[in-house]
């Protein structure tokens, strides 16, 4: 445990204290749990209505969509008896996206000035000036998409009101962006080594950063904590990878030995599928994923749980704490069965997974703790005038 | 005028701190007055001109009271003190504007979504047969315009004047004698592979190596009258139109979700390259038709596929089956057989010129 600061600057050892200091105050530590109330077919009215405008207006309708969603999902959450509210804008959104786009147009049209005048329309090697645009935009998309859900993160916090106090985010996008893209490009050269330091070091910002008013989050995790953990996981994980393979190879080399199918067998089965063919391809779908789910994901869900425990217990705002006993098994509901729901239903599942989502929420966060509204106030500033662009641009947008 | 007893409970934030007060509310004549029901003590007196509702019942469970301009907020979650507000403030209506019952709202968006899908569907599918050529030609030729520079930017274009203007102008007959009412450009680039194909508006590029290892004129006119099929049938535009409106119904569908919209573009995949099949079978009919109305030599298209399945015995469009965006060439050999009869497409003196086109 690497708290270092108490929230009620107590000393962490009272019984030592002389006889003649006065006693302080015992925190109030009462239990609650937030509730989310939301019913899954209200939340599908809501979905399909946007769908329908989405398919009317070519996709442009989106914004506002989105801000349905998040109004009702925001409003049917409540904490400490009082419920979340929502106020951002489609406008806002939208605007936020066109910006970008016109940040992406101005740099295309900087490209081909330069090809045009400078280079004289010459193409580089094979590669043309639509080639190089794309490269380029795949390129920053990297960096950019974490600047993007830094102020995503930002902009959905100016817009949420607890007790008609908004919420704010402080610090740089652009520095998260880079911290992020280093350590990013630096896990994957040591083999994903760094997973503890980059969670901590990329849930910092998120967390302590953030502001309930003028109320900051405070964090106090360290990659040292949770590294033993780690490096369990990431041999079994290792060596559960090694049996999967080997499980696999073998049942597939048997498989085609016992069939006697040649090479040619197999290209025909796949470029003229009958019937039966797309049978025994799913089929095979279905073993390989009991396989890799009944080996790989347990432990990728026990990490994960065992992460989220972790970074949830290290937050605090003021005297509120935070606490969640959410295990292996409602992680796996939460990874694996939610990301199967949207994948199966071609994403008509999404609210049924957000539901789910808040529903495990509500039934897994414990808050100790009330926060002391009277010294909390509105924070400095409105937040970004609009949002969420660049995520819209460079990442998958979620609600 | 209402007693305390009318006044249920409700919850007021001041918008300076994130204290919470539970209050009673009532209306005077002109403003709405929250006070502390254990002292009545006065929390807040908002007029009732500034009084109004942000958000509605089919989005917030409570809809917050707001004094405009003001972070304040009142919250009131008992119905009963909700429908007198309402009957108090007009402005306070939504509190009480319930929306219309989810399985009524359910059944009206899930079949408005499912009868849009498949207009759509059916307007990509089949609209684009006839939006494509009622799009303006100077778009289509601007966009195959683009596209050809963009695709030929590191190619070598052959000038050659009179074998240029010999495969331009059979190009040019064949469009007209099926009633395209559009210039065809053909446009010649040095090197290989062996192939042609077609942009939109009508512009169509051969590589000289497929001049230069055809065996006779007959089998340049053939491959010429093919791509010719694809210009009067408008297949690139629509197999662009197609491809947008599908990626956009994907889209839609998955709002957006990564994996969803790959899975989705796998399908979207699939489905142009059953159109590609489906448009070369058009261009191959189309072709030869074009050829025999002009009494032309035809029996080009089918000697061209006839030499190529010598050079690559292995019929790859068939090994690939439903991954091929060409339908298997033994097919298409059988269905566009001909006899070598006819006029040739070409003089001599064209003939020479385009074998020199890029000399």
């Amino acid at each position: 445990m690497s708290e270092t600061t108490s929230p009620w600057a107590r000393p962490a050892a009272p019984a030592e204290l002389p006889a003649a200091t006065p006693q302080v105050a015992e925190p109030d530590l009462a239990p609650s749990r937030p509730t989310y109330d939301g019913k899954l077919g209200e939340l599908y009215a809501i979905y399909l209505r946007h769908l329908v405008l989405m398919v009317l207006t070519l996709g442009w309708s989106r914004f506002w969509g989105r801000t349905r969603l998040r109004r009702y999902l925001w409003n049917h959450i409540s904490v400490l008896d009082d419920r979340l509210e929502y106020r951002g804008r489609g406008l806002e959104l939208l605007i936020g996206f066109v910006l970008v786009v016109l940040i992406l147009a101005a740099w295309a049209g900087i490209m081909w000035l330069v090809w045009v005048e400078l280079l004289g329309e010459r193409p580089f090697g094979n590669v043309g000036v639509f080639d190089l645009f794309s490269l380029s935009v795949a390129l920053i998309g990297f960096p950019l998409s974490y600047v993007g859900q830094y102020a995503g993160l930002r902009y959905r916090l100016s817009r949420t009101r607890w007790r008609g106090i908004r919420f704010a985010m402080a610090g740089s996008a652009w520095g998260y962006g880079a911290t992020a893209t280093f350590l990013g490009i630096a896990n994957a050269m040591t083999g994903q080594l760094l997973t503890p330091v980059v969670s901590v070091t990329l849930a910092r910002p998120r967390i302590a950063n953030a502001r309930f008013g003028t109320l900051p989050f405070v964090f106090a995790g360290s990659a040292g904590d949770i590294y033993g953990r780690f490096v369990g996981y990431y041999f079994l994980n290792l060596l559960a990878w090694g049996i999967a393979l080997a499980v696999a190879i073998a049942s597939i080399g048997g498989t085609v030995k016992a069939l006697d199918v040649s090479g040619e067998d197999f290209a025909q089965l796949f470029s003229q599928p009958s019937l039966r063919t797309v049978a025994i391809i799913l089929a095979a779908v279905v073993a390989a994923y009991l396989l890799f789910s009944l080996l790989i994901l347990p432990l990728r869900c026990w990490w994960q749980a065992y992460w989220f425990r972790y970074a949830v217990s290290h937050s605090r705002a003021g005297n509120v704490l935070f606490a969640t006993s959410i295990t292996t098994r409602h992680m796996w509901g939460f990874m694996v069965l939610n990301y199967l729901i949207v994948v199966l239903t071609l994403g008509l599942g999404w609210p049924w997974v957000t539901h789910r989502t808040l529903r495990l929420i509500a039934s897994q966060l414990w808050l100790y703790g009330v926060p002391d509204g009277t010294v909390i106030g509105q924070p400095p500033g409105k937040g970004p005038r609009f949002g969420e662009g660049l995520l819209e641009m460079f990442d998958v947008t979620g609600i | 005028m209402a007693g305390d007893s009318r006044a249920g409970r409700a919850r007021y934030y001041d918008g300076q701190t994130a204290q919470v007060h539970e209050v009673a509310v009532r209306p005077t004549s002109h403003e709405l007055v929250m006070y502390r029901p254990a002292d009545s003590s006065i929390v807040a007196r908002w007029p009732i001109g500034e009084v109004t509702v942000l958000g509605d019942l089919g989005h917030e469970a409570a809809p917050p009271v707001v004094r405009r301009g003001s972070d304040a907020r009142l919250i009131v979650e008992d119905p009963e003190l909700r429908r007198q507000l309402a009957g108090w403030v007009p402005a306070l209506s939504p509190l009480v504007r319930a929306p219309a019952p989810v399985t009524g709202r359910l059944a009206g968006f899930g079949s408005a979504l499912v009868a849009l899908l498949a207009m759509l569907w059916l307007a990509i599918d089949y609209g684009s047969e006839f939006a494509a050529p009622l799009l303006p030609h100077h778009l289509q030729a601007q966009l195959g315009e683009s596209v050809y520079d963009e695709l030929t930017a590191d190619k070598t274009e052959c000038h050659g004047r009179q074998g240029l203007a010999a495969i331009n102008g059979l190009a040019n007959r064949l469009a007209e004698a099926a009633d395209y009412p559009h210039p065809v450009t053909v446009h010649v680039i040095k090197g290989g592979p062996v192939n042609a194909f077609t942009l939109p508006g009508g512009i169509l590029v051969f590589y000289s190596d497929l001049i230069d290892q055809a065996k006779d004129e007959a089998q340049v006119a053939g491959v010429l009258a093919h791509e010719i099929g694809h210009v009067v049938h408008y297949h690139p535009t629509k197999g662009l139109v197609r491809q947008y409106g599908l990626d956009l119904i994907g889209k839609v569908l998955s709002g957006g979700y990564s994996d969803v919209t790959t899975l989705a573009s796998g399908g979207n995949l699939l489905l142009a390259l059953r159109n590609g099949r489906a448009f070369e079978r058009e261009a191959d009919t189309t072709g030869v038709k074009l050829l025999d109305k002009l009494g032309l030599r035809a029996d080009g298209v089918s000697s061209f596929f006839q030499q190529m399945m010598e050079k690559e015995p292995k019929d790859s469009a068939a090994v690939l089956g439903i991954w091929s965006s060409h339908p298997p060439t033994t097919e298409r050999i059988e269905a566009t057989k001909r006899p070598a009869i006819g006029k040739p497409p070409f003089t001599d003196a064209e003939w020479r010129a385009l074998r020199n086109v890029c000399r």
